[in-house]
């Protein structure tokens, strides 16, 4: 073989190969880490606009040890994603923002920021510790579904709630405005 | 570019004149920097495809850059508004029901539509490519839509349903790239390609219109999108299947024939007046139904003695991957008795034909005359070019009396004397002329070939005869030529599947027990296996093996990853 021809060979096989583990590597890493982090105000815009009413936005602060993020899925009518424990394989926690929620049957607990309530119901305690957790605020609804095994449910709690902030919607105006001189609608 | 022109040599040695005509320049040196005959033509549209990918990554970039976005989205809403301006109730009604194209079912529907078009038709390697570029694409799609994380159109109102970050239009991106994986797989080039392309384009520019009205997608988010399921896949496509060397065709026969028209067939007559100093004034394929490995050629000369047919095999990538399979197959069937290797370069595979043309010739067996091989395409395409036997007949079709059996029977004697197997010895590749035998198609065989493979040289051609006479004659003929030792050694070796397929289905409708008649007259000698394992032969059916598994599981996360689950 030509040694130009070799070259282009190998180094056409070579691009095949860099592209194809770029790809593969880009999609996975980009898949898990797909959920907005609350210091990236630009990709909750996303979020604000599957709920135009919400005054709030839930987003991803430090996740703690052990944790994933995952299935991020913004689309008009509302925005969901998951979060993973290690300590709880198979049984992730579904976070949801609405417009609305019922809450019918739960029970009140400490609220998160000013101007949000939250609300907790209990499905199961033993063998499962599963329900549902709410932060409700002016046009919108944030519900946690979680199901954890009995015993470590206390700590996993913690660490989903401590994971997830509630980012204003006025300040995400404020940031678009600024970065991007665009609006916020509504 | 010109160059002057050689002085013509004159011809060499008694057996082989290396020019049976002249050009009136004679021959011509390519000259450093002039392009070959076919040289390797990258259309103005790929170019232009090529630059549009280019765009498309100077898009993501800026979109990198908040101050730029913000310029980007400012522009894309400019428009939008002016296409909000001619919102109404009906037209609204009319582009939701257009934009339901977005649906997955329609990507889907159209992708196991020509997945399954390509299986029927066994358009393996289209369908190869067809799934690299969808899975390409989609991971591209994916990939780029969570790495840059764009918001919806904002600041007006979103009339139509959506799902995701806006950058690229997934929707988009994915209709665009089923309509193109159609037409570049299923759609033969030319008018109704040409045809195609308008239909495809004007649903795409439907669809995006919708989109737009509704204020789904930024235009810079369709943008993007169509370059990603348009341009860039046809450039894939171009890569891997260019459509000069795997059409897309329908009219039947080998796919592995190549059109020797247009841009080929000129460059086919300048290679020939170039490299061979060969007037040439047709050319024509020959025989195809006869061949899977190369395109075969019936090329009329002028020479100085009026018009003379020379016979040529063109050669390019495709044969080169389709020897490379056969020969992994045969290594898989015969094990360590078939020691060959692939041809790495086409140019190998034609260099080693001449070769072995010239050396039978040598060895003063009755095969065509070489005149040499032209590199049309420098590694990718050469035409081999050698003597057409005018005049003469397949054997099938000419009577086979005792002087053609002895003469054919010589011709393995020879063989045998010379160390060398022609390997491929059936009807279709022994010509009969004037009660001569002559031997054709020497592209497989082998110099120094294990004994056991020019034992089944005899056993083929004594079976070639045995079909046009009797297995008694032909075995009383053969001990004129080979001892009864070599017959039985010959038929001890001979399986089914060491017998060309074509001689296996004369016999078949024959309805004769040739081989065992062979045996029974042949001193009795215990088969010669042929299913012999060695180290090599178990790992390459091992590798096949798990390469088979892998490649089930691989589709199985293709299907979930590309989303046609």
């Amino acid at each position: 073989m030509r040694p130009r021809a070799c070259l282009r060979r190998h180094l056409a096989l070579l691009a095949v190969v860099a592209l194809g583990a770029a790809a593969t590597l880009a999609g996975c890493a980009s898949f898990s880490g797909a959920v907005p982090g609350c210091g990236d105000p630009l990709r909750l815009a996303i979020i604000a606009q599957s709920v135009p009413s919400a005054s709030y936005l839930p987003c991803l602060g430090d996740l703690p040890q052990g944790w994933e993020a995952s299935g991020f899925a913004p689309s008009r009518g509302g925005t969901s994603f998951l979060l993973d424990s290690d300590r709880s394989p198979g049984q992730p926690v579904r976070v949801e923002l609405t417009a609305t929620c019922w809450t019918g049957g739960a029970s009140p607990t400490p609220a998160p920021a000013p101007g949000v309530l939250a609300y907790t119901r209990l499905d199961s305690v033993r063998p499962r510790f599963a329900g549902r957790l709410y932060h409700v605020f002016p046009g919108g609804c944030v519900t946690y579904t979680f199901d954890f095994a009995t015993g470590s449910q206390i700590a996993l709690t913690e660490q989903f709630e401590s994971a997830v902030r509630l980012y204003p919607r006025q300040q995400l105006r404020l940031v678009l405005k600024q970065e991007l001189g665009v609006e916020l609608n509504p | 570019m010109t160059t002057v022109p050689t002085p013509r040599p004159e011809p060499v040695g008694p057996e082989v004149t290396p020019l049976i005509a002249a050009s009136p320049r004679g021959r011509r040196r390519r000259p450093s920097g002039e392009p070959p005959p076919l040289p390797r033509r990258i259309d103005y549209s790929i170019r232009w495809y090529l630059a549009l990918a280019g765009v498309c990554g100077a898009l993501w970039a800026a979109m990198s850059v908040p101050a730029a976005l913000g310029v980007i989205t400012r522009a894309d809403l400019v428009i939008l508004r002016a296409v909000a301006a001619v919102r109404t109730d009906w037209l609204t009604r009319l582009m939701l029901d257009v934009n339901a194209l977005q649906s997955l079912w329609t990507a889907r529907l159209l992708a196991w539509g020509t997945i399954a078009v390509l299986l029927a038709f066994r358009r393996f390697r289209h369908l190869a490519a067809y799934l690299v570029v969808f899975l390409a694409s989609a991971l591209l799609v994916s990939a780029m839509v969570l790495e840059i994380g764009r918001m919806r159109p904002t600041g007006i109102v979103i009339l139509g349903p959506w799902q995701g970050y806006a950058q690229p239009s997934r929707p988009v991106a994915m209709l665009a790239l089923a309509l193109v994986g159609v037409l570049y797989t299923l759609v033969p080039a030319g008018r109704w390609r040409n045809r195609g392309k308008w239909a495809a384009a004007i649903i795409v520019a439907a669809f995006c219109a919708a989109r737009l009205y509704l204020a789904v997608d930024h235009p810079t988010d369709q943008l993007t999108a169509v370059i990603i399921g348009w341009p860039l896949a046809v450039v894939a496509f171009w890569l891997i299947v260019p459509n000069d060397v795997f059409p897309v065709s329908y009219r039947g026969g080998r796919k592995a024939h190549l059109d020797v028209g247009g841009r080929r067939g000129a460059a086919i007559v300048t290679a020939l007046d170039h490299q061979l100093g060969l007037t040439v004034t047709g050319v024509e394929p020959f025989g195809l139904e006869a061949s899977a490995g190369s395109t075969p050629l019936r090329i009329q000369v002028r020479g100085p003695d009026g018009q003379t047919t020379l016979f040529g095999k063109l050669y390019a990538l495709n044969h080169l991957r389709s020897d490379r399979w056969y020969k992994l197959a045969r290594t898989v069937i015969y094990g360590r008795l078939e020691d060959e290797k692939p041809f790495s370069t086409v140019r190998r595979l034609v260099e080693y034909e001449d070769h072995m043309l010239r050396l039978m010739r040598d060895a003063g067996l009755p095969t065509p005359r070489p005149y040499g091989f032209v590199e049309m395409t420098p590694e990718r395409e050469y035409l081999i070019v050698m003597e057409f036997f005018e005049g003469s007949h397949e054997i099938r079709d000419t009577q086979v009396d005792d002087r053609v059996i002895d003469d054919a029977l010589r011709v393995v004697r020879r063989m045998w004397d010379a160390g060398i197997a022609h390997r491929d010895i059936k009807p279709s590749n022994i010509l009969v002329r004037d009660g001569h035998v002559l031997l054709i198609d020497v592209a497989f065989a082998a110099v120094h070939p294990t004994p056991w493979r020019q034992a089944v040289d005899l056993a083929n051609m004594m079976l070639t005869l045995a079909l046009s006479s009797t297995p008694e004659h032909v075995y009383e003929r053969a001990l004129g030529v080979f001892a009864a030792d070599d017959v039985a050694e010959a038929f001890a070796a001979c399986r089914s599947i060491t017998v060309p397929s074509q001689s296996r289905s004369l016999i078949r409708t024959d309805g004769r027990d040739l081989i065992g008649r062979f045996r029974g007259l042949a001193p009795a000698r215990r088969p010669i296996p042929i299913q012999l394992w060695d180290i090599q032969r178990v790992e390459i059916t091992a590798a096949l093996l798990v390469a088979l598994v892998a490649a089930v599981a691989l589709f199985g996360a293709y299907l979930s990853v590309a989303g046609l689950l």
